[in-house]
């Protein structure tokens, strides 16, 4: 059988554009990402979301769908607040930490996602930086292997290095804390103070455990619904937090 | 067509295959309006008829790039999605049936470099394509492999896309945007600036996807083949020939750098018809 041009032309026409419309009405033609990572196929976590396959196009709330993690609390982790935190697009942080001379970026999101919700997480070979206020927060949940303390102890950037101290891209605010500037004010223990706050002021997990006299809750959780939901004043708790923020931010 | 001693020679014939640069343009166009658009839509400015993919969801090389991080974790490489698999599998099977005609009809980087050659012609006339020692060059042709190796590798061990900072194709698409590296920019420029002396100077020496498809020339189904009993041994064919393949020493191309252009066909430069053809059977 011989081809000439013109048949050739067409086969590579209807081949490649025909192929592309049959995979598309079968739904395998996605050009984009599912924003839904991919899962785990074995083992004790298979059908979980694999944090392995965060992507920089992801949001905060994107990965709270598809993780037990809340766009709150990797916002207070990775030093970030603005107008909607779960809008906030994963792939922005490297702009915002370029400054600090550390990659904190997707792979940092990543590495987060996994020690705070427990699933495996490959860091063999790779060097995955966190901000502090990343690894207070996981240091707060209480439950990670002394391989991931270890870990997160040599990957953890110098304290004073935050989002807080950097160049803030555009549309976002970084969270003040670190700062060097005055901050009588914004060091202040509120009603919508929340614990994981509390840990990047500086005030340790074993002093904020002492004072509301129960294991840390989650990080996103303000000082004062943990305080209603134990049926205890705030006001009882408010002034002993104080004394400790003051403490480490005079 | 006219008979001279028992042999068909035509009195006009094409000097070229003209639907294959019609192909090359309709796809060049494709992929530079997606890409733009693709910019367009950043800003939130695309336009809604067009698809607004990026550039990597429309490389079919994204596709083998993340074989092995399919194979392995059942997860792709980021910034590759779906597409690139589905379009990896479509020009497979496009070349295991005609060798790779994705290179020599699609690729829109292969298609610039053409063009950019079209100039050396008009300058060097003959000399045009004749420039690397014919001692090295067929060494040099086996560069690719080691380039398709060490892409595969970095891809599987990195899990992320780093030749897209060497990648000139990427380059070509993406030159306005923050994103390309300026190696990649550096690797298009000297591409398009040899392709004045060597035709597709990237695809022969450089293409890890070219080495990749390049393979299925040793087995495809459909082949270039020269029938020795009417070929009149002019050379035309190879002189034609944009990747410099003695058509006029084999009876069957099996090259591995052959791009299924057809240019050195009776139905372009060979003026003998039905003398090299493309086809599945044997030729006398
Ligand atoms: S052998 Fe013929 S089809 Fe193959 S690249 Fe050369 S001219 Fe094109």
């Amino acid at each position: 059988m011989t081809l000439t041009s013109k048949p050739l032309a067409l086969i590579v026409l209807v081949m490649l554009l025909g192929g592309i419309a049959f995979s598309s009405s079968m739904g395998w033609w996605t050009t984009e990402s599912s924003k839904q990572p991919a899962t785990f196929e074995e083992g004790e976590f298979a059908g979980q979301a694999n944090p392995a396959d965060i992507r920089g196009s992801y949001t905060f709330g994107d990965i709270a769908g598809s993780f037990a993690v809340t766009p709150e609390v990797l916002a207070q982790a990775f030093g970030v607040t603005g107008e909607d935190s779960s809008a906030f697009a994963i792939k922005e942080l490297e702009a915002i930490y370029l400054e600090s001379g550390y990659e904190i970026g997707t792979a940092s999101v990543r590495l987060f996602v996994a020690y705070y919700t427990g699933l495996p997480f490959e860091t063999a070979d790779q060097d995955i930086y966190l901000p502090r206020s990343a690894t207070d927060i996981l240091l707060s949940l209480g439950d990670l292997t002394p391989e991931q303390i270890g870990y997160l102890e040599k990957y953890t950037i110098p304290t004073g290095i935050t989002a807080a101290t950097l160049e803030p891209a555009v549309g976002l605010s970084p969270l003040p804390v670190d700062s060097s500037a005055p901050a009588s004010t914004e060091y202040s223990v509120k009603g919508k103070t929340t614990f994981g706050e509390l840990l990047s002021w500086g005030v340790s997990l074993e002093i904020i455990e002492g004072i509301i006299g129960a294991p840390m809750p989650d990080p996103a959780m303000t000082v004062k619904d943990f305080a209603s939901a134990g049926g205890l004043d705030f006001e009882t708790l408010r002034p002993a937090l104080q004394m400790e923020v003051d403490k480490v931010k005079p | 067509m006219f008979t001279v001693f028992g042999k068909r020679i035509r009195l006009f014939r094409p000097r070229s295959i003209w639907v294959r640069r019609v192909v090359q343009w309709v796809f060049f166009l494709l992929i530079a309006f997606i890409s733009v658009n693709h910019t367009l839509a950043e800003s939130g400015a695309g336009i809604p008829v067009l698809s607004s993919a990026s550039l990597h969801a429309v490389c079919p090389f994204g596709g083998v790039e993340t074989l092995y991080t399919f194979a392995a974790d059942g997860l792709l490489v980021r910034k590759i999605h779906d597409s690139s698999l589905v379009l990896a599998g479509i020009v497979l099977l496009l070349s295991i049936l005609f060798g790779p005609v994705f290179c020599g009809w699609v690729c829109p980087l292969g298609t610039v470099q053409e063009w950019a050659g079209k100039l050396g012609k008009r300058l060097f006339k003959r000399r045009y394509n004749h420039f690397v020692p014919a001692r090295i060059d067929p060494v040099l042709r086996y560069v690719r492999y080691g380039v398709l190796v060490w892409v595969l590798y970095i891809t599987a061990m990195s899990g992320t896309l780093i030749f897209e900072s060497y990648d000139p194709y990427f380059a070509l698409f993406n030159f306005w945007s923050t994103e390309v590296a300026w190696s990649a920019l550096a690797i298009l420029g000297a591409t398009l600036l040899l392709s004045v002396f060597v035709e597709r100077p990237w695809c022969k020496y450089a293409c890890p996807y070219g080495a990749f498809l390049g393979i299925t020339n040793l087995f495809r189904v459909f082949s270039i083949k020269r029938a020795e009993s009417t070929c009149k041994a002019d050379g035309a064919c190879s002189i034609m020939c944009p990747m410099n393949i003695p058509v006029d020493a084999v009876k069957v191309v099996r090259d591995h750098q052959c791009i299924s252009c057809l240019e050195c066909t009776s139905e372009a430069i060979c003026p003998v018809a039905k003398t090299v053809v493309f086809s599945t059977g044997g030729v006398k």
